[in-house]
């Protein structure tokens, strides 16, 4: 299922240009304003907002990039059975 | 509290652990097989990022300021993100280039400038020493923690002990050896240190377990897990809480910090000299960077986990912010576990160390390629330079450390650890915009980047470094509240009237627009140099390098240099042994010549590939300034090629005018068959083209020797008249005798004196000879091309270019030699021909002539009959009978045969015809007329060395008397039919024209009614018939007995038949004469 995902996106979307997207919402995600957003010393699940939000934050991102590298793996894969 | 022996122990034991990891997979790669290359181990090694401020400084600053800790992983977790662009490509082109360093890297790509690599080092070397010495601070503060704040007492002797040192003192001593240990055993070529690699691979998951186990000691052990910490904090200190876990005062302040501190981490991860060093000069295998961009902050992800549950907790069980900093080892030794404590301490110090170790190697092999290097090149190489190199790279190890020790003595007590850290974060910074613009910008150059740097490092040092001299006290100055000389306006904390930023974003502010600004405006303002535009090309356009390396040279060498002085000038740096190992793989099926030379072409990329090797030792911009000092000590300049087409630069492929000229040259070639005309053509469209001052075909003649045949251009008798017998010794026997194009571009470097004298004499500076040679073939001449004024003229494509018309003239001047042999052979068969049709037309001639000659009727007597008959054979014969009438009754009857088949034959038989005609009348018997006739034809039948047998019959009717007389002819036969058998007439003579004078026998016989005498010639009996038999007389005499009552009519008619029958299909060789005389 997630290879059929990844197959999709490298198919449809260009990686260099998915690539740049992800970058630019990094960037943003970690800064004002979203920073902003939860800067509340609420807690959610008994943990502090802003807290939560950077370690999960964190968390996803590590993970967009994982997807990013095997996407690049069937990239190169399909370069290499093409050439 | 442990004791000093334990602690001191279990450190230096884990120390040797790592050496002898070190040690053993240095040893596995000297046999090959990498045991660090893959990408576990890579990203392992990259989270030496994570030093004892991540391991100490984190939990102090969570603990007094909150969140913004992760800030420096948040930023550098995002750039791991672009490491597939970007890192990639940078390690791409620093394996292509063998860089050594960052600093090797950005002044390689600025023209190899020694002056930016300088600056870079000097930046480095400042920048680093507040990062050093927070690790020497985190050292020596947990190391007194640990063993209960005891001073360290050196006993040398019983009673006598030095007042102990300060602790950071021992740290920075040990350290400095671990890393020489570690990373200056010898000097290696290409600066990877894979044991370098293992161990920082170990230390960090003993790091990582390290502080794992101490986070959940913490949040499970001691607290009951997060929302405990948190919720106790809450409860128990509110507003230290909301301080915490928020950002504080809301504003645009603390947001500008956020990102300030955000984007120092974000260059950070990859300038910082060991982050730099780890990244690209020691990666091994492109392919790991994908996988170290998540593994990597994956790591980073764990390792923080625990920092706040650290932290609140420990203000929690401490009750304060206090020593915040080593809440990681205090804990748990508050709580009495001295083994975990053991464990947090080692986890800190294996990162210091680790971190201590990479830069100050990394560092000190900026030192010594960049600082070091430009100085040790002035002076002339020595057998103990390679010592001298290495322990210059130990003291450069040195003197990072000490210099991070001093800055801790100064600065060390002021500021918190990861305060310190920052401002090496915020000086690592200033390499960035040099660097990114140095990857995608193609007018980044050398000046921008220079003043770039400078204005970022002054603003630095400026704003951050002498701050934390005058915090700390060490300066008494009123410099942060007043600014320089009470210019408010220029306080180093709010420099230029900034007011409302923290002391960070302050510094990064200002830094960056000036770093920035100086670059774009430099770069935009002011050009490049040659070697710029060409490093530019190998940096930026790395991924669109084709494979092939053919590229026109665009410099060459004004004096050639042989591989060996090459090999020699290797040996002084990297030692005979490493210099060797690289000529050879460089070499491989190369072609060297019978001296050890290298093609005048191979040598701009033996130069590039002597300062490749260099450079993995001495950094790109000393290996450049050696291999140049080299050179111009030879006395071999690089000159810049001649550009004959004004495309060098261009394409791989063959520009269009080179395209053209061998279009034109194509089309005069084909317009005419003349050669001497294709000649001139070609050499006038070659000196058109090209400027050259003469231009001279030569072919190789009959005699071996090359003259002359074209020419178009000046005329100089000494070289256009030269014969030249190809030679070795001469350029032009050379080039004939070899079959490939001898050029030379400078004839002042000219080394066959011969040549040299004669094209001194004519002021000729560069020429080429082209042998005019189809493929495979051996040449049939030479072409040769002499210029004036121009040095520097041929070029592999050039010289390309003029084979090619070579070989087009080659098929040309074939094509015209094969049809010449061809006229040639068409005339001479015509000639063959005409001369044939002539002869057979004399032939036929003198056949009429001669058949003319005979009688056409026999006469006719009283009592007697004759026939006569000849039949010619295929040539013109000699066969001769006559009759002459001298009288009613007399007759002289003659047959005579001449020896030869020739016209010659013929008229030597026309001239005896005549004679006889002549004589007849006068001359009495028939052998004194054989007699006479011998004398007068003896001088022509000697000339002419022909023969002539005659028979002479002299015959009275009256009295029926035959008188005879024989000069060598057949015998004739006689029949008497009374008697019924043939016999034969003989009388001795000679054959006409032996000798002058000869004596003919005359003899007599009486004719009877009924006789027959047959005279004939050799003809008759000489036929063959298809087996090869003879005729012969027996047949004859046969015939006759038969036929001998017949008319001599029938009696010939007979006989022919009878010889026609015989020889059937075959030719007759020799005329057949008959003569029959019956006497009635």
């Amino acid at each position: 299922m997630k290879h059929k995902i990844l197959t999709r996106i490298s198919c449809y979307l260009n990686l260099k240009e998915t690539w740049i997207i992800f970058f630019i919402l990094g960037i943003i995600m970690m800064n004002y304003p979203f920073i902003h957003i939860f800067d509340t010393p609420r807690l959610i699940f008994g943990i502090p907002a802003l807290f939560l939000y950077l370690f999960m934050g964190w968390m996803i991102s590590i993970y967009v990039i994982y997807l990013f590298v095997k996407a690049i793996d069937l990239a190169d894969e399909d370069k290499g059975e093409r050439s | 509290m442990l004791s000093i022996q334990l602690v001191a122990g279990i450190s230096l034991l884990y120390i040797a652990l790592l050496f002898m990891v070190a040690y053993y997979a240095d040893k596995k790669q000297e046999q090959g097989h990498s045991i660090i290359s893959n990408p576990y181990i890579y990203s392992l090694s990259i989270a030496v990022y994570a030093t004892s401020w991540t391991f100490y400084g984190s939990v102090g600053r969570a603990a007094t300021t909150g969140l913004d800790f992760l800030l420096v992983y948040l930023g550098s977790s995002l750039t791991a993100f672009t490491w597939w662009f970007l890192l990639r490509k940078i390690v791409r082109i620093s394996k292509e280039n063998n860089i050594t360093s960052i600093a090797d890297f950005i002044s390689s790509r600025y023209g190899k400038s020694q002056w930016l690599g300088a600056i870079i080092t000097v930046i480095a070397m400042l920048g680093i020493m507040p990062y050093i010495a927070l690790q020497l601070k985190a050292i020596s503060t947990t190391f007194a923690i640990i063993t209960g704040n005891r001073g360290i007492h050196l006993i040398l002797k019983e009673g006598v002990s030095l007042a102990p040192p300060h602790p950071g003192f021992l740290a920075a001593i040990f350290l400095t050896i671990f890393s020489i240990v570690f990373g200056a055993r010898h000097l290696v070529s290409s600066e990877r240190h894979e044991g370098l690699v293992a161990a920082i691979a170990v230390e960090s998951i003993v790091k990582l377990v390290a502080f794992l186990t101490v986070g959940i000691f913490v949040t499970y052990y001691l607290f009951s897990g997060f929302e405990d910490i948190f919720s106790q904090l809450s409860a128990k200190d509110r507003i230290l809480y909301e301080h915490l876990t928020t950002l504080g005062t809301p504003g645009n302040i603390s947001y500008m910090s956020w990102f300030s501190m955000f984007f120092l981490s974000m260059g950070a991860i990859m300038l910082l000299p060991r982050q730099f060093h780890i990244l690209v000069i020691e990666n091994s295998n492109e392919e790991h960077i994908k996988d170290a961009m998540w593994r990597f902050p994956a790591y980073i992800f764990l390792i923080n986990i625990f920092v706040v549950p650290i932290a609140f907790g420990g203000v929690l069980i401490s009750g304060s912010c206090r020593d915040a900093d080593y809440f990681v080892l205090t804990l748990p030794l508050s709580k009495g576990h001295h083994w975990l404590a053991l464990l947090a301490f080692l986890g800190g110090f294996s990162a210091a160390a680790g971190m201590v170790i990479v830069e100050s190697v990394a560092i000190s092999t900026m030192f010594l390629n960049h600082l070091v290097m430009p100085i040790i090149v002035k002076l002339t190489p020595r057998a103990w330079f390679p010592i001298l190199l290495i322990n210059l790279k130990r003291f450069g190890i040195f003197l990072v450390i000490f210099l991070g020790y001093i800055y801790y003595r100064i600065v060390g007590e002021t500021y918190m650890l990861s305060n310190m850290g920052l401002i090496s974060f915020a000086a690592a910074a200033q390499f960035g915009p040099a660097l990114l613009g140095g990857l995608y910008w193609h007018r980044g150059n050398k000046s921008g980047a220079v003043t770039g740097l400078i204005f970022g490092f002054l603003i630095w040092f400026y704003t951050l470094l002498v701050p934390s001299f005058v915090k700390s006290g060490w300066w008494q100055s009123g410099l942060l509240e007043n600014g320089p000389f009470g210019i408010e306006f220029l306080k180093p904390t709010e420099l230029f009237g900034l007011t409302g930023f923290d002391i960070w974003s302050n510094s990064i502010f200002w830094s960056m627009f000036f770093n920035i600004g100086a670059y774009l405006a430099c770069s935009i303002i002011l050009p490049q140099d040659e070697v710029e535009k060409e490093q530019i090309g190998k940096f930026i356009d790395i991924f669109e390098i084709k494979k092939e390396e053919e590229s026109w040279e665009t410099k060459r060498f004004s004096k050639p240099v042989t591989i060996m002085q090459f090999v020699n000038l290797m040996a002084k740096f990297i030692g005979e042994n490493q210099a060797h190992i690289a000529i050879a793989e460089y070499l491989g099926d190369g072609e060297i010549d019978e001296r050890g030379g290298v093609s005048e072409f191979e040598l701009p990329r033996l130069k590039r590939f002597t300062e490749k090797t260099l450079a993995g030792s001495l950094g790109a911009a000393a290996s450049g300034a050696i291999v140049e000092s080299f050179l111009s000590d030879l006395g071999s300049k690089m000159e810049p090629v001649y550009d004959i087409f004004s495309t060098v630069r261009a394409e791989l492929s063959e520009s269009r005018e080179a395209l053209s000229v061998r279009l034109r040259a194509s089309g005069l070639m084909n317009r005419t068959i003349d050669l001497s005309i294709i000649m001139k053509d070609l050499l006038d469209l070659l000196r058109n083209e090209f400027k050259f001052d003469l231009a001279i075909i030569r072919l190789k003649q009959n005699n071996s020797l090359l003259t002359t045949v074209s020419y178009s251009g000046a005329e100089i008798p000494a070289i256009l008249e030269r014969e030249i017998v190809p030679d070795i010794n001469t350029c032009i026997g050379d080039a004939y005798l070899s079959n490939k194009p001898r050029f030379i571009n400078n004839t002042q470097h000219i080394t066959k004196m011969e040549s040299k004298e004669l094209l001194e004499r004519e002021r000729i500076r560069s020429f080429a000879h082209i042998p005019i040679a189809r493929e495979g073939e051996p040449p049939l001449g030479i072409l040769s091309v002499f210029s004036r004024s121009i040095i520097g003229l041929f070029t592999q494509p050039f010289i390309d270019l003029l084979s090619s018309l070579a070989g087009q003239l080659a098929q040309a001047v074939q094509i015209d030699t094969e049809m010449s042999a061809k006229e040639r052979e068409r005339q001479q068969k015509e000639r063959a021909l005409l001369e044939n049709a002539r002869v057979a037309k004399e032939m036929e001639i003198a056949r009429q002539i001669q058949l003319s000659l005979l009688p056409a009727v026999p006469p006719e007597l009283a009592r007697v009959k004759f026939a006569a008959r000849c039949v010619s054979a295929t040539q013109v014969g000699g066969d001769y009978y006559d009759f002459f009438r001298r009288g009613d009754d007399l007759v002289d009857i003659i047959i005579a045969d001449v020896s030869g088949h020739s016209v010659g034959a013929a008229f030597i038989m026309v001239e005896a015809r005549s004679f006889l005609r002549a004589k007849v009348h006068s001359t009495g018997s028939a052998g004194k007329m054989l007699a006479t006739l011998n004398e007068l034809l003896y001088e022509d039948l000697t000339k002419s060395e022909l023969f002539i047998t005659m028979f002479y019959v002299k015959y009275n009717a009256e009295r029926q008397l035959l008188s005879y007389a024989n000069a060598g002819h057949n015998r004739p036969f006689f029949y008497r039919p009374r008697d019924g058998h043939c016999s034969e007439l003989d009388a001795e003579g000679l054959i006409l024209g032996v000798k002058r004078e000869v004596i003919f026998e005359e003899k007599s016989i009486q004719m009877q009614r009924g006789d027959m005498l047959l005279l004939y010639t050799d003809g008759i009996i000489e036929a063959r018939n298809e087996s090869g038999d003879f005729f012969g007389s027996d047949r004859l005499i046969s015939i006759i007995g038969k036929a001998y009552n017949k008319e001599p009519e029938q009696v010939v008619e007979t006989i022919l038949m009878e010889v026609t029958n015989f020889t059937g299909s075959q030719v007759a060789e020799d005329d057949i004469s008959l003569v029959v005389m019956k006497v009635l």
